[in-house]
């Protein structure tokens, strides 16, 4: 793969300035890519990481059983454990003796699938207060292994402060984004089942994902208690869509069984869903092993004038020039480059004229985690239930129409129960011997189990900047975390646990472990909130089109454009947002506005 | 008594070992498909009875011996990158041996089957939190013996009889009457 990248990449004109330059191949860059270039502009997409060969790494189909190590990373490779992130400082890796040192996900079966996907913590060393970070360098980034869960916003969020009085509203509503969820959910495909909440808007779905029995006699229980458990709204095509590098799911299960991943494509990932489309109109330019250093200004403009960035691979320093830089390198390293990009004209940083940016970082709390076990399961014949890309979802339920006394916004709970490859009852069931096995396989259908992802309000005094002293392999300064939960997050979790439990137990599913451990700052992989749009320059970094207000040629469209970090998981917004961003920056640019 | 990490290491370190080879009667021959390549043949053919014991073979499908669960484990301690792994095994071999012949005169693979699931009950804790170094490796030892078993083609297709991992026209759920 290294020698292919390397003979592609002298083809990349960087004499030329392109329309658009694009940091960053995740869902948000891809959907910049994707936009742009059926806007006829042309575009250089720049990636830190390689291109892989990812059929060739994922494997779907692969038994445990056919791999030397059933799955497992080669000796030498380790993953961070909850206890590590716990008890140290980052940076996690500094002093490790491991050759590889990846994020708390490669702790999970199967991680040798993912090992080439996410980035070696060595090489990426960060600092500041703990914080589970997980980055992702090659084509496509988090997306070739995404949980999945895509889920809109509603007025509850984009309109959060009108309704409880806390942080800002959004400078958009429910209504400017719902078209473009629209378009998300046509170009990408979604899977899920109509619910008519006005908390959490229906996308245009197409076939669910079937509930099975304990599932839907959990969902009978709570529709009692007013509550929902609806199929996993899943960022997958059930269905099939018009894209010749994606197929249909065939409900093999394997994205749900490993960290994520699906070798035919049929979970959206950016891609064969986005960055193939766009390379095809022959208006996209691809290059890989580009890690951006800084956006580059015009002295004499102030505009954008293009990327300043490393080859990877041979370390020599390139600029990229255009017309626009569009920053897609992720909540957190969209705001580092910011951070980095310093100049006369920005001294602290580009697009930071109101000091917010790395500001108002925020994410999802998780850990909490309620097991239950259907007795009547047990013993029964053996069913099929992980043919399916994810499990059920509960939507928020707290301070909707209510006002819980111990604290603000809401959280949902992910689950998935029945049989699956490998029985986790295996590690609980006590003793040995005929009667232990038999209990396992008997057991091993009857359990369900869901856990909680809550709201982290946004504060300005979580944040992150650079850190004057520790560089990263290629010699970028790195990100330093000061970033901690408040109690409202604290008492959110406390009540996730006891919810959970007096949900199961309504619908006669004894609990058999109730896990109320909070989990370290970074576990949901939902980062947000580090350039947040707003009407106000002097205390947002973003405009409602997610262009800078300083900087008229300069757009964020990540998750650090969000104002709020809601409790829904962010994939499906990030794109909704970027899709109509680039629109209107397309528009704007016709127009001769840009 | 409560038997702390230390003494337990003190006794698993003083024990004789050349008497307990003296009291051994010649193990019946058995050629195993695998040749070891961390464990010592003797080693190895505990390993291999210690994991049948976790999952036995019994009349629903066949145990860990047939899934090869002690081959497995022992090429994953001759490649594993840290040192720990193997100092756990090798030490708790020695302990279960050890233990056997201080309470029952025999060593672990001579002893008879009643004495072996006496043994091996007597250190199994109550919870996932041992007190004892033994009941530390028991855990160890069920832990990979299920990892390897329940990923084995016959943990799998054999014993959990699982259905997917095959291309599915449709999702398969439940629809209530």
């Amino acid at each position: 793969m290294l020698i292919q990248a390397r003979q592609s990449e002298p083809s990349v004109d960087l004499k030329r300035v392109y329309d658009a330059v694009i940091v960053g191949s995740g869902a948000a860059g891809g959907m910049a890519a994707y936009v742009l270039t059926s806007h006829g502009m042309n575009v250089l997409l720049l990636e830190a990481g390689k291109k892989l060969n990812i059929e060739s790494e994922l494997k779907s189909m692969e038994w445990p059983y056919e791999h030397p190590r059933r799955g497992d990373m080669p000796p030498g490779y380790h993953g961070l454990s909850s206890r590590e992130y716990a008890i140290r400082q980052p940076p996690y890796a500094a002093e490790s003796p491991y050759k590889f040192v990846g994020s708390y996900v490669q702790t999970w079966g199967g991680n040798d699938y993912s090992k080439n996907i996410v980035v070696n913590e060595k090489d990426h060393p960060y600092t500041g207060t703990p914080y589970a970070w997980v980055r992702a360098r090659c084509l496509g980034g988090k997306t070739n292994i995404w949980g999945r869960l895509a889920l809109r916003l509603s007025d509850f969020d984009f309109k959060a402060r009108s309704h409880d009085g806390y942080g800002d509203d959004w400078p958009i509503s429910y209504a400017d984004v719902a078209p473009y969820y629209d378009k998300v959910d046509r170009l990408l495909g979604i899977s899920g089942q109509k619910e008519n909440l006005p908390h959490l808007p229906d996308s245009l779905f197409q076939s669910p994902i079937k509930l099975n029995y304990a599932e839907v006699k959990l969902r009978h229980a709570l529709a009692k208690m007013e509550r929902v458990l609806t199929p996993y709204r899943a960022g997958v095509t059930t269905d099939g869509v018009n894209n010749k590098y994606r197929q249909r799911c065939y409900r093999r299960g394997a994205c749900n069984r490993r960290p994520g991943g699906c070798d035919i494509h049929a979970a959206f990932d950016s891609p064969t869903g986005l960055i193939y489309p766009a390379r095809d109109t022959g208006h996209l330019t691809l290059r890989t092993h580009s890690i951006a250093r800084e956006v580059t200004v015009d002295a004499d403009t102030g505009r954008a004038s293009g990327v300043a960035f490393i080859d990877a691979v041979t370390g020599q320093i390139y600029e990229a020039k255009a017309r626009v830089v569009i920053l897609a390198a992720s909540t957190l390293e969209s705001a580092r480059l910011m951070l980095l990009s310093k100049s006369s004209q920005y001294p602290n940083g580009i697009g930071n004229s109101s000091g917010h940016v790395g500001h108002n970082f925020c994410e999802h709390v998780m850990g909490p985690n309620v097991t239950g076990f259907c007795k009547e399961l047990a013993g029964k014949p053996r069913s099929l239930d992980d043919g399916r890309p994810g499990g059920f979802y509960v939507p928020r339920f707290r301070n909707l129409a209510d006002r819980h006394p111990d604290f603000l916004r809401g959280y949902g709970f992910e689950g998935d129960s029945g049989t699956t490859m490998f029985p986790d009852n295996a590690n609980s069931a006590p003793g040995f011997g005929a009667e232990f096995k038999k209990r396992v396989r008997q057991e091993a259908g009857a359990f369900i189990s869901m856990g909680g992802f809550g709201e982290v309000l946004a504060r300005y005094e979580n944040y992150v900047d650079v850190d004057p002293d520790v560089k990263d392999r290629w010699g970028i300064p790195v990100l330093r975390f000061h970033y901690r939960f408040s109690d409202n997050e604290k008492k959110m979790a406390a009540d996730m646990a006891a919810a959970a439990g007096e949900m199961m137990e309504a619908a006669g599913i004894e609990v058999v472990d109730s896990d109320r451990k909070v989990l370290t700052e970074g576990w949901s992989i939902h980062e947000l909130g580090t350039a947040r749009m707003g009407a106000d320059p002097k205390a947002s970094v973003l405009n409602q089109f997610q262009r800078s207000h300083d900087v008229p040629n300069l757009l964020v469209v990540d998750g650090s454009s969000h104002v709020s970090a809601s409790c829904q998981n962010p994939t499906w917004t990030i794109m909704a947002l970027a899709w109509r961003s680039c629109d209107h920056l397309a528009d704007e640019m016709k127009r001769g506005n840009v | 008594m409560k038997r702390t990490r230390r003494d337990a290491l003190k006794m698993a370190a003083s024990a004789p070992l050349a008497a307990a080879q003296a009291k051994r009667v010649p193990l019946p021959k058995v050629v195993f498909a695998h040749a070891p390549k961390f464990f010592t043949p003797a080693e190895f053919a505990l390993v291999d009875e210690l994991t049948e014991m976790i999952i036995p073979t019994d009349a629903h499908s066949p145990g860990a011996r047939a899934a090869k669960v002690a081959a497995y484990i022992d090429t994953w301690l001759a490649d594993v990158w840290e040192p720990e792994p193997r100092q756990i095994w090798r030490d708790g071999l020695r302990l279960i041996d050890n233990l056997c012949d201080s309470r029952y005169n025999v060593s672990f693979i001579e002893a008879t089957p009643k004495t072996r699931i006496e043994l091996l009950e007597s250190i199994s804790p109550d919870d996932d939190e041992p007190k004892t170094m033994e009941g530390e490796f028991f855990v160890e030892l069920k832990k990979q013996t299920v990892h390897a078993y329940y990923t084995s083609d016959i943990g799998i297709h054999r014993d959990m009889e699982y259905k997917g991992n095959t291309y599915l026209d449709a999702f398969v759920g439940y629809d209530p009457k």
